[in-house]
């Protein structure tokens, strides 16, 4: 280990060779835990706990929150050293990407550009599919020509390695890193850093710029400890931006109180409105699922949408609830090939494949689908839409699968719920709220253009 | 986390406290961790078990291992298990040992109390671990997972030897493993009913290895108690 690796990280003072530790010059040693009282706080996740919930023998207490990148405990410390921004110079172009943007895209990119040159804290609110990721170029290519150390971070490893080969491809000169606990090439010193959240915890004041992707996902919305990772990554005048679809309360809040800007994004790239959600109340759909049936409305619709030649996504609640649709669509449609997917299904990848490749008509799957992918032309069905595991952001990420695609730009979104639940009021008030900002722009566009 | 969270999955445990909770003067437990993770440990009964070393069988009998056992030395040494070695188990054990979440132990703490309490025995020896290990991981995990009363530490790790992790080694070479342990102070064991306990019989290869050292200082009779076979 070079002292180049501890550039912006910390790491415990056992995973740091002892040799290094007595050589290097500049390493800020940090206490990993205090305690305070009844308490002890964790210096790496800022997670706070009562001492009789962490306790090791002999007087000694551990962080379980982190404990997934090496247990953090009161013996131990956390060392660091102050970033330098040594990076080589670009001899030509940084951003290698020769793709256009939309006036609507182009207005945000500016605004983010602005954000980074002004080492704000920002939120993005843009509606799925409005293609965040292309915004960004402009910003990034900012701030990599100026030799600023530059992250992206995603709570969800699918999404970090959907984005690498993308920024890759678009920062050609620049040396890129992809961090996650599933990668296994080691890390090293460089300008730009794709990585998960949690990855996060391992840095200290290392990035002039960080972007969080996808902040309403989990783990990161139910997690404080990563938006304290978060903010303890970057350096103290750095620029944080987040971007989201669908911002949950905090968020909201921190922006009514203005400790964050916002810009919106109303429309997606192509012009059209997001597709609205349609309800329709089945009271009895758990009983009737009980007695091997679904809903007649929601046979009625499959059957329609098997006829018309379109494609669909059935959400259900949870895992076990797969097999019993699976079995009853079964026999409703004999003939048909039904696959169902969920998270810990090994082949969860090839059943994802089959249905971006037109093999299958439909997929029955539990939540893990509801962001990161895009099927062209499909229409989204969720039974049973006010389960708890749906939150309002999840809803509306669902209903963000329908029209991402030029070609077939609308779709139906339609849930089957017992009764009209919190979360399912508040992704159809969302889902309108933005849709009429994006009516605003859309005039406003029509109007520019007379 | 607040006090009803699941230790192990993190979601609000639900339980309620019946009329005859309230009424009888017993202390309630809480549960640590909720129906859906427990359901996923498989406990053994001991009337389906093999009666050496603790296994899973369909009915009382010695399991292949055993009759191995029996076959190579004359040791009279029997074990028994709290539950199925099982992925759960396994994963469970990763994160307890080798992540050390120390806090884990109070999931099976109480199962595996009442089961040593059962016993009827003189001295109740925990399988050490090396001087290395503890400082690394700050505690020992069968020590964890009893509340500590009534312990004889009466075995260490001979530090001549270079020991690898157990859990680290393939079935042939964790057979050809040597003692490990040394007794601290013999004439401790002379003459007792002696349990050992272990968090994981896998081989027996370590237990035993404890067990013979306990006969060779004069014990009259040697049981061992794990959590998991």
């Amino acid at each position: 280990m070079k002292i180049a690796d501890l550039y912006g990280r910390q790491l415990l003072s056992t995973e740091v060779p002892t040799e290094l530790l007595q050589t290097a010059k500049g390493l800020t040693v940090r206490s990993a835990m205090k305690a305070e009282g009844n308490w002890v706080i964790c210096n790496r996740c800022g997670s706070a706990r009562p001492k009789s919930a962490c306790a090791l023998p002999g007087g000694v207490y551990y962080c379980a929150e982190c404990i997934q990148l090496g247990r953090v405990s009161t013996t131990l410390s956390l060392i660091s050293a102050s970033e330098p921004n040594k990076f080589k110079k670009y001899d030509n172009d940084v951003l290698t990407w020769d793709g256009n943007l939309s006036d609507i895209q182009a207005q945000c990119s500016k605004n983010i550009l602005t954000v980074f040159q002004q080492r704000k804290q920002h939120l993005l609110w843009a509606v799925t599919g409005a293609g965040k990721t292309e915004m960004l170029f402009e910003g990034l290519d900012w701030a990599l020509g100026q030799g600023l150390r530059v992250a992206v971070a995603s709570p969800r490893i699918d999404v970090c390695n959907e984005l690498f080969p993308r920024f890759v491809e678009a920062f050609k000169n620049t040396e890129i890193q992809l961090l996650h606990g599933r990668n296994d090439s080691p890390y090293k010193y460089c300008q730009f850093t794709v990585c998960t959240t949690h990855q996060l915890l391992r840095f200290y004041e290392a990035f002039d710029v960080l972007i969080i992707d996808e902040v309403d996902a989990f783990p990161f919305a139910q997690n404080e400890g990563l938006l304290y990772a978060a903010k303890h990554a970057k350096k103290r005048e750095g620029a944080l931006l987040f971007l989201t679809a669908t911002p949950g309360e905090s968020l909201l809040k921190q922006i009514k109180t203005g400790r964050l800007g916002i810009s919106y994004l109303p429309l997606r790239y192509h012009g059209h409105l997001l597709p609205t959600i349609k309800c329709k109340t089945t009271p009895s759909w758990k009983l009737k699922l009980k007695k091997e049936k679904l809903p007649n409305s929601l046979i009625f619709q499959i059957k329609l949408r098997l006829k018309k030649k379109i494609r669909f996504l059935l959400f259900v609640p949870h895992v076990e609830q797969l097999k019993q649709v699976q079995q009853i669509l079964h026999k409703q449609l004999p003939g048909e090939k039904i696959v169902t997917v969920h998270a810990a299904d090994e082949k969860r990848i090839e059943k994802v494949q089959m249905m971006r490749q037109n093999e299958i008509n439909f997929l029955i799957t539990t939540t893990i689908l509801e962001r990161g992918v895009t099927f062209p032309g499909i229409d989204v069905f969720v039974l049973g839409a006010d389960d708890d595991v749906f939150s309002s952001a999840a809803l509306v990420q669902i209903a963000g699968r329908v029209g991402r695609k030029i070609d077939r730009p609308t779709g139906d979104v339609i849930f089957w719920c017992g009764g009209y639940s919190k979360n399912v009021l508040e992704a159809i008030k969302q889902i309108r709220y933005v849709n009429r900002k994006g009516l605003i722009l859309l005039k406003q566009r029509s109007t520019s253009d007379d | 986390m607040t006090k009803n969270d699941c230790v192990l999955c993190h979601r609000p445990v639900n339980f309620s406290i019946g009329l005859i909770d309230l009424m009888l003067p017993v202390k309630i437990n809480e549960p640590t961790c909720c129906d859906r993770c427990c359901r996923r440990f498989e406990l053994i009964n001991q009337k389906q078990a093999c009666p050496d070393c603790g296994r899973k069988m369909k009915k009382r009998e010695l399991c292949h291992d055993c009759v191995k056992w029996n076959s190579q030395s004359s040791l009279d040494f029997k074990n028994s298990a709290c539950f199925v070695y099982n992925d759960e188990m396994k994963k469970f054990m990763q994160q307890y040992k080798f992540a050390g979440d120390y806090q884990l132990a109070k999931v099976f703490r109480a199962q595996f109390m009442k089961k040593i309490k059962k016993s009827k025995i003189d001295l109740i020896v925990p399988i050490p671990i090396d001087a290395d290990t503890m400082v690394t991981r700050g505690f020992n995990q069968v020590v964890g997972l009893t509340t500590g009363q009534h312990l004889t530490s009466a075995l260490e790790v001979r530090a001549d030897i270079h020991k690898a992790r157990q859990s680290s080694k393939n079935r042939r070479s964790r057979m050809e493993t040597v003692q490990p342990f040394r007794l601290v102070n013999p004439e401790l064991v002379a003459n007792k009913r002696v349990l050992i306990l272990d968090d994981v019989y896998t081989t027996g290869r370590t237990i035993r290895h404890a067990a013979a050292l306990m006969y060779e200082a004069g014990a009259s009779e040697v049981q061992g108690n794990t959590l998991a076979r």
